[in-house]
């Protein structure tokens, strides 16, 4: 824990590096993989350059270095990566995931996957349908942690799927088949309760459980579809403290892109959420002020901390130092404890180039650096 | 009473179609052999619809990348603008955007309907984004009026129907979610009444019909029975039809009971016992049974298996005097 005005965190995934992708599936490097891998450890270092395994990899024998070892070298690559931009939390850039739901649900019993849905265009995603009783096969991303915590020098902070965001993006049919009838909007609203609250009880909780016995002090629940049902906030709440409930770790819940407003004050019922991490740099945009929203914080009388999106994960344009110290002494002059603020990006930054994403990640570092400034020469 | 089943908006496409667009997208396959894939599929649904008896023919919209993007792309005036998330849901659409009125390029939309060269299946559907609804959800620059935008929009669909009803389509329903989900008011009101008097003038005397979803209907209802339509649908999954005063003026009634946010399958028995007693209340001309919110919420399977119940709700609604 750091005892710095401002520290500063990542909040999600980043962009896999090519060499990862190619080194996965066990196809050799091509030279612009090849030097990207080069420069960035002789950048960062991740792994030794004299490794044998990565001459290989670097060579022409790039598939005799497997999937897992691959995999590995990208988590200790982003760990470092994120580390060496001054972050005071930091994980491995989410390098082992590649999505957030499906992973999740394939540890679950009582799930079944019904097939793809479309997102928008050609792009889909594979949905699964909750057909029985909700039960956790093992606690999940335990394996993930360790690694992280066995190498970060900073603070891991491990990100997980909430529970509300499973179940939404779930087809519900065991809870919502146990009401008999017509399907209304009530009978539903109460069934998808019974779904959030039940993954929450029967696979979060012991996944969370596992994590903190293993050392994992910083958890970070992602709600992303918290947004999209702002009527079902308190369903969200419910779903976070059965998820919680009895559990010791700082538990961050992070929701992205979505109007607050209406989360208000349903949302607050989370108890054990020790901060809210979420976008505010997106929507600062265009004379419009993004912090504004902050002040529902002072009007609901909610004191906890603010993970304060500062980097918009969705423009090229990297923030000036400036800038993040103008949103960061905002954000301060909003909610008056300058001890409550943690500075972020909005979101993940994996829609950014590696080399955008680090130029904004450093900016920030010095932003924070320069708000703490300001206020010490305030109190000077 | 007559009783129609059918489809009430874009189909979800099927795995193999979800694997030959996403090879489109990674250059493993070639745009021929996708389009020949969606000649297949397109076949698929119609049989579907054949062999449940879902009349008129839709034919399952599974080219259309949105509902917005045949005009977006093909009308003047348009480009085509950002990801923008489809209500309250995990699904996105590219929000047209309006530079300047909107100019209609005869015959450019009837190219993306599905069916279009299948003149021997009849009657036919066309189902088309509502003139409140698109203006609604576009970005519009054009310097126009949101209420003139509206009208005019209706003029365009209108120009649309009277082009699509000499190639054979009879029915024409138009997709209304913002009605409901965003009611307008006062003169926005009026702009959208003037809209669909613009579309029943074009349509002479062929069937028209407002679908609406991802709201209550409820807050929307007395507007929605001014407007000169021969159906109105509404979502059961969001509204108690059964609290909606019946319209002073006998006419069609939708009701979307087939619920695309889950995969569960209705009960065909508890659909007709519903849509009876709000027939006994509302006393429509017809009544439309199908799905409230498009089905293409859903993978193809579930889609498919949720359809299956239609024909047992057609005849249970028939035996109780509706004629299917």
């Amino acid at each position: 824990m750091t005892d710095r005005l401002f520290p500063t965190q990542e909040i999600g995934s980043l962009m896999k590096p090519r060499w990862q992708l190619l080194g996965q599936r066990g196809e050799p490097l091509d030279t612009a993989a090849q030097t990207d891998f080069a420069r960035w450890n002789d950048r960062l270092h991740f792994v030794p350059g004299d490794d044998p395994m990565v001459r290989k990899f670097l060579g022409d024998r790039s598939r005799e270095v497997g999937a897992d070892t691959v995999r590995d070298w990208a988590a200790l690559f982003l760990l470092r990566y994120l580390e060496s931009t001054g972050l005071d939390r930091v994980y491995d850039g989410e390098a082992r995931r590649i999505e957030m739901y499906e992973y999740p649900v394939r540890q679950m019993r009582g799930f079944q996957f019904v097939g793809h849905v479309r997102s928008f265009d050609n792009k889909y995603y594979l949905k699964a349908a909750g057909t029985g009783e909700v039960r956790l096969d093992h606690p999940y991303h335990v394996d993930e942690f360790e690694f992280v915590r066995d190498h970060a020098r900073a603070t891991p902070k491990l990100p997980i799927t909430g529970p509300y965001t499973l179940a939404d993006w779930s087809y519900n049919e065991y809870y919502l088949r146990r009401y008999p009838g017509w399907k209304g909007r009530e009978v539903r609203r109460r069934a998808q309760r019974d779904f959030v609250v039940e993954i929450a009880k029967q696979a979060i909780r012991p996944t969370l459980a596992a994590l903190i016995e293993k050392g994992c002090r910083v958890i970070q629940v992602d709600e992303p579809a918290a947004g999209t049902h702002p009527e079902e906030a308190d369903i969200v709440a419910e779903g976070f403290n059965a998820a919680t409930e009895g559990l010791d770790a700082e538990f961050l819940m992070h929701i992205c892109f979505s109007d607050y407003r209406p989360l208000f004050p349903a949302l607050l019922e989370a108890k054990r959420v020790h901060q809210w991490a979420w976008e505010f740099a997106n929507r600062d945009t265009d004379g419009r002020d993004g912090y504004e929203i902050l002040k529902l914080f002072n009007e609901y009388g909610d004191t906890r901390q603010i993970g304060l999106g500062v980097l918009d994960p969705h423009r090229d344009e990297v923030e000036s130092p400036e800038r993040v110290r103008d949103r960061i002494l905002r954000a301060v002059k909003i909610l008056g404890d300058p001890r409550r603020i943690w500075v972020n990006p909005d979101c993940g930054l994996r829609t950014r180039r590696l080399e955008v994403a680090y130029a904004k990640l450093q900016n920030m570092d010095r932003g924070a650096e320069l708000a703490r400034a300001e206020l010490a020469g305030r109190a000077g | 009473m007559q009783v129609v089943t059918s489809l009430t908006g874009a189909f979800p496409r099927s795995e193999a179609l979800v694997q030959a667009t996403r090879d489109l997208d990674r250059g493993r396959t070639t745009t021929e052999a996708v389009n020949e894939l969606y000649l297949r599929t397109e076949a698929e649904v119609a049989q579907v619809e054949e062999r449940l008896g879902l009349e008129p023919r839709a034919g399952g919209y599974l080219r259309w990348q949105d509902l917005f993007r045949p005009f977006a792309e093909t009308w003047e005036g348009f480009t085509v603008g950002p990801l923008t998330r489809w209500f309250e849901t995990n699904q996105f659409f590219r929000q047209p955007v309006l530079h300047a009125p909107p100019a209609r390029v005869a015959g450019a939309v009837a190219n993306w309907l599905p069916l279009a060269g299948a003149t021997e299946v009849r009657p036919r559907k066309a189902i088309l984004p509502g003139p409140y609804t698109f203006a609604g959800l576009m970005d519009n620059r054009s310097g126009e009026t949101s209420e003139a935008l509206i009208h005019r929009l209706g003029r365009l669909l209108g120009e649309e129907v009277r082009d699509l009803r000499a190639v054979g389509y009879t029915t024409f329903q138009f997709q209304e979610p913002l009605l409901v989900n965003r009611p307008p008011e006062g003169p926005r009101s009026e702009a959208v009444v003037a809209a669909y008097q613009a579309i029943a003038a074009a349509a002479d005397g062929s069937t028209t019909a407002i679908w609406t979803y991802f709201g209550d209907a409820g807050p929307a209802w007395p507007l929605l029975t001014r407007l000169p339509v021969s159906v109105v649908g509404v979502d059961l999954s969001e509204t108690d039809v059964l609290q909606l005063a019946p319209p002073g003026e006998r006419r069609g009634l939708g009701l979307g009971v087939i619920d695309p946010h889950t995969s569960l399958v209705e009960d065909p028995a508890e659909i007709v016992r519903l849509a009876r007693s709000i027939a006994e209340r509302q006393r429509p001309t017809t009544l439309w049974i199908g799905s409230g919110a498009p089905l293409d919420l859903l993978p193809w399977e579930p889609a498919v298996r949720k359809l299956h119940g239609l024909p047992a709700v057609r005849q249970g609604l028939a035996a109780s005097g509706g004629n299917s």
